[in-house]
């Protein structure tokens, strides 16, 4: 890993350049296939597409105004089972790549013949404005992502502080290049020799970007960190937390949509749950009332304490919401809170264990409960 | 009599089946008295109790929730008690950050031989949680 | 003609006030209906009420609201799967509800032994959207007028306006809304049931026999037949348009989730049979060139439809709780209605009714067989 890259020329954009490059790379076939997101026949949304014929390459974007489905699921599906013989590259946005990364480590997708490829990001729109006016969407979007002004993107997408990625196979960088080029900067041995194939010699110095994604990733955290605060206080306590998901229908849409959320059949849907009406009954008893479906609390901290130590806080939750709770937002606040209390960065690195998966002799002291001996004492004292 | 006199404690203590159902036996052997309304629950290892576990009771009722397994070290299958610690740390974090008191969660390590610390432990969290009184999500129909 | 009570009182005063009593007297264990959840939001949900005091005036529950947050076919499901009640409990549910709880019944996902049910005719309900952050406040007095006078409000769901099937004399208890002009107060509870007549004795009123089908409900049948007509129309057909039209899918399956007559645990497409080996996407790609991930997106719809079309009761919800805005509920009606007419079947009218495809005549659809 050195700290060079090699400059794109873009003299039309980004998109232009990103897909020219790809083009190029599966014309020359150093990729076989690409995984690129594509406009949709109606023109009123974007899939992603596994390609091989470049001709296809017509309507694609690697940065689409939107996320309807996040790249990580589309990447698990392909690669659950292992990789083939084909060699693909999928373009992605850092929270997908970094979700795929999460999902190698949990054995539900395999990266060995897959070049994860991203760019510095924007953001997305939320799924729901864009569908009101899909042309317009994508002029709001052209326009705010050329300034970096994210007060249109997803909620998740305005606290994002991740936005540029440090473990693909090969990143583009947007921010801090010259007008008319963009940085291509490989992540891994893997990303360099594509590099090297394509006979694209690395060359330039990175410190323009370096110091402009910096700048931006201070601000961001900043954002980020105050409202996840303002959300805490916002929030606190069973009266704030039952409030947020009052209208909460369980249609378990959130889980469904997250890529980390991989389970066959949730635990949440399972017979576990499913109990004979005297369980109802006599809960209902204890409470004067049992919400119905039950469990709808139980679920959504529950699928908290299963995935946000994965959690890569990409909003693809609270797009989904039929009922518009701030699901991304209460669960990227969690996920931050949990990763940092075990020393975990979701996404960061397929060397970084799974936090459950491993454990220190010396750690976690706080979680201990302390004996108080003193205790005890008056305990014979009052006998 | 004050209300937190009359406030009797839903308490589930999960054991693992060594070390903390083994704290229990000796706290037998020796007759030693622990409140009623504390709960034991066993499980073969604390690392086998999973996260939703200890949310679930906190919702349907118990006004707190004690685990107490083998000490590091001494765990029957290794590192379940490791396990448990990260797990614990885990639903605390989502807890404290949604403001529903992480303290009616504790976790203790008790041996198999320490009757006292495991009657210690049952009696001091009773206490400590009519201190903080009933859990207000116990109350919740909508949850 | 069917037996009813006439009570003096609003239909949700008098709904409310047999509710209590039942509860107050034992005579039910528990009571299935919409209420407010606890959040300053005026969010609302199904619970199951065993506390008689949730029913007075300002009381958390809401059994008539024009409101479908879950449908409570499954809801019942759910509460009758493992077992049947051991003792009565009432739920009220629209009619609807009641026929998707019916054909789960058929396909033993449920049992309706002790479930005393209350429906209603049926004005609509509005979409989840609307609902949400407290949206239904403001848009109840115009809602009530709109039924008062047999109309429907434009902005419940397409398929409750389109919907035909909003009589429910297949409940113990049915109270008369559409077409009512002085539902504020009075109001007339039809007992189609025996069951029905036990569990309204004793309750204050006069006993009458009527008709269910009213003028107004006859002119109501009218409108909603030629809305129907018209938005069955509006579907775009053939492969292409239906591949337009999915587009956008995003293969969450939250329709699948909230449709109650999709009751599997673990649904075909999310199966193990929908992982593919590498191999197969490698094939795929290569004949045809390009293939979008992940895949299945229009075969996930077409085989819903083969599955549940049989028995789809226009309920709305997957429309509702789409993230992309496609018409679900609009496309599976209009399927499942001329399914349903070739078996000549009407979903969740008759218990003993078999599902048309669990039974076969020998002699039948003999334009099948070329």
């Amino acid at each position: 890993m050195n700290d060079k890259g090699a400059i794109l020329p873009a003299e039309n954009g980004v998109e232009a350049a990103v897909v020219g490059w790809l083009k190029d790379a599966l014309n020359k076939k150093v990729f076989d296939a690409l995984l690129i997101p594509v406009e949709v026949p109606a023109g009123d949304s974007f899939a992603y597409l596994l390609l091989r014929d470049p001709a296809l390459l017509e309507n694609a974007s690697p940065l689409p105004p939107v996320m309807p489905i996040q790249g990580a699921r589309a990447i698990s599906r392909l690669t659950m089972r292992g990789n083939g013989s084909k060699r693909i590259a999928a373009v992605v946005r850092p929270c997908e790549a970094r979700a795929a990364i999460e999902l190698t480590k949990l054995e539900q997708a395999h990266l060995d013949n897959l070049w994860l490829i991203t760019v510095d990001c924007p953001g997305v729109l939320p799924l729901s404005d864009y569908l009101e006016d899909p042309a317009a969407g994508a002029a709001r979007f052209a326009e705010a992502s050329q300034r970096w002004d994210r007060a249109s993107m997803r909620p998740a997408c305005q606290t994002c502080h991740y936005f540029s990625m440090p473990a693909s196979d090969l990143h583009v960088g947007t921010l801090g290049s010259a007008d008319g080029t963009v940085f291509v900067i490989p992540g891994s041995p893997k990303g360099e020799r594509v590099l090297e194939d394509l006979n694209i010699p690395l060359d330039v110095a990175l410190d323009d970007w370096t110091a402009r994604v910096k700048e931006m990733e201070r601000a961001q955290t900043e954002r980020r960190q105050q409202a996840h605060a303002d959300l805490r206080a916002g929030i606190a306590g069973p009266d704030g937390l039952l409030d947020v998901f009052s209208d909460c229908i369980n249609c378990h849409n959130c889980q469904r949509v997250c890529p980390v959320c991989y389970c066959r059949q949730c635990y949440f849907e399972s017979a576990a749950l499913k109990l004979p009406p005297e369980n109802y009954l006599t809960r209902s008893e204890r409470k004067g009332a049992l919400r119905f479906p039950p469990d709808t609390l139980l679920f959504h901290l529950g699928r908290a304490s299963h995935m946000i130590l994965s959690c890569v806080s990409c909003g693809a939750c609270e797009d989904a919401c039929p009922m518009s709770i701030p699901v991304a937002q209460v669960f990227s606040m969690l996920a931050d809170r949990a990763q940092e209390t075990l020393g975990y960065v979701a996404g960061r690195s397929l060397e970084d264990p799974l936090p459950l998966a491993t454990y220190e002799m010396d750690e976690l002291h706080q979680v201990e409960q302390p004996y108080v001996e003193i205790y005890h004492k008056r305990e014979v004292q009052d006998a | 009599m004050s209300d937190e006199q009359e406030f009797e404690p839903r308490i589930i203590y999960f054991l693992c089946s060594w070390c903390g159902s083994g704290g229990g036996e000796t706290a037998a052997a020796h007759h030693l008295h622990y409140p009623e309304n504390v709960r034991p629950a066993r499980v073969n290892c604390t690392g086998a109790l999973p996260a939703v576990h200890i949310i679930r009771p906190l919702i349907e009722g118990a006004d707190g929730v004690a685990i107490s397994g083998c000490y590091p070290g001494d765990c029957h299958y290794n590192d379940g008690n490791f396990r448990a610690r990260r797990r614990v740390a885990l639903v605390k974090s989502i807890l404290d950050t949604l403001g529903l008191e992480p303290e009616r969660v504790w976790f203790r390590y008790v041996a198999h031989g320490e009757g006292q610390r495991f009657v210690d432990t049952a009696t001091e969290f009773n206490d400590h949680i009519k201190k903080l009184g009933p859990n207000p999500l116990k109350t919740r129909s909508d949850t | 003609m069917p037996e009813g009570l006439k009570i003096n009182k609003g239909a949700e005063d008098a709904v409310r006030g047999l509710l209590r009593s039942l509860l107050e007297s034992g005579r039910v264990n528990g009571v299935l209906a919409l209420g407010r959840t606890g959040g300053a939001n005026g969010g609302v949900a199904y619970s199951l009420f065993t506390d008689p005091g949730a029913f007075v005036a300002d009381g958390a529950a809401l059994p008539l609201l024009p409101f479908m947050p879950a449908n409570a076919g499954g809801l019942l499901s759910r509460l009758t799967l493992r077992e049947p009640l051991a003792g009565p409990v009432a739920a009220v549910v629209k009619p609807c509800e009641l026929r998707a709880f019916i054909e789960l019944v058929k396909r033993s996902q449920g049992s309706l032994d002790n479930l005393l049910l209350i429906s209603s005719t049926c004005g609509g309900v509005y979409p989840l959207d609307v609902g949400a952050n407290g949206g239904l406040k403001e848009r109840l007095p115009r809602y009530w007028e709109a039924v008062k006078q047999g109309v429907l409000d434009d902005d419940v769901r397409p398929t409750c306006r389109a919907c035909m099937q909003f009589i429910p004399d297949n409940a113990d208890i049915t109270v008369a809304l559409v077409g009512e002009e002085d539902l504020d107060t009075q109001c007339t509870l039809f007992l189609n049931t025996e069951k029905g007549a036990e569990f309204v004795e004793g309750l204050e009123g006069t006993s009458l026999s009527d008709e269910l089908e009213t003028e107004q409900i006859k002119r109501s049948h009218g409108q909603r037949a030629a809305y129907r007509e018209e938005l069955f129309a509006g579907v775009e057909v053939g492969m292409q348009e239906l591949i337009r039209t999915f587009g956008r899918c995003i293969g969450c399956h939250a329709c699948k989730t909230v449709c109650p007559i999709c009751y599997c645990s673990l649904c075909y497409f999310d199966s193990q049979d929908c992982e593919y080996l590498p191999e197969i996407y490698e094939s795929e790609l290569e004949r045809k060139g390009g293939l979008r991930l992940p895949p299945n997106t229009t075969f996930f719809q077409l085989g819903r439809l083969a599955h549940v079309s049989v028995s789809c009761v226009g309920c709305g919800m997957c429309t509702d709780v789409c993230p992309a805005d496609i018409p679900v509920s609009t496309i599976f009606s209009k399927v499942g209605a001329s399914v349903q007419a070739l078996f000549d079947y009407q979903p969740g009218k008759d218990v003993t009714e078999e599902i048309p495809l669990m039974t076969f005549e020998e002699e039948e659809l003999a334009q099948v067989a070329t």
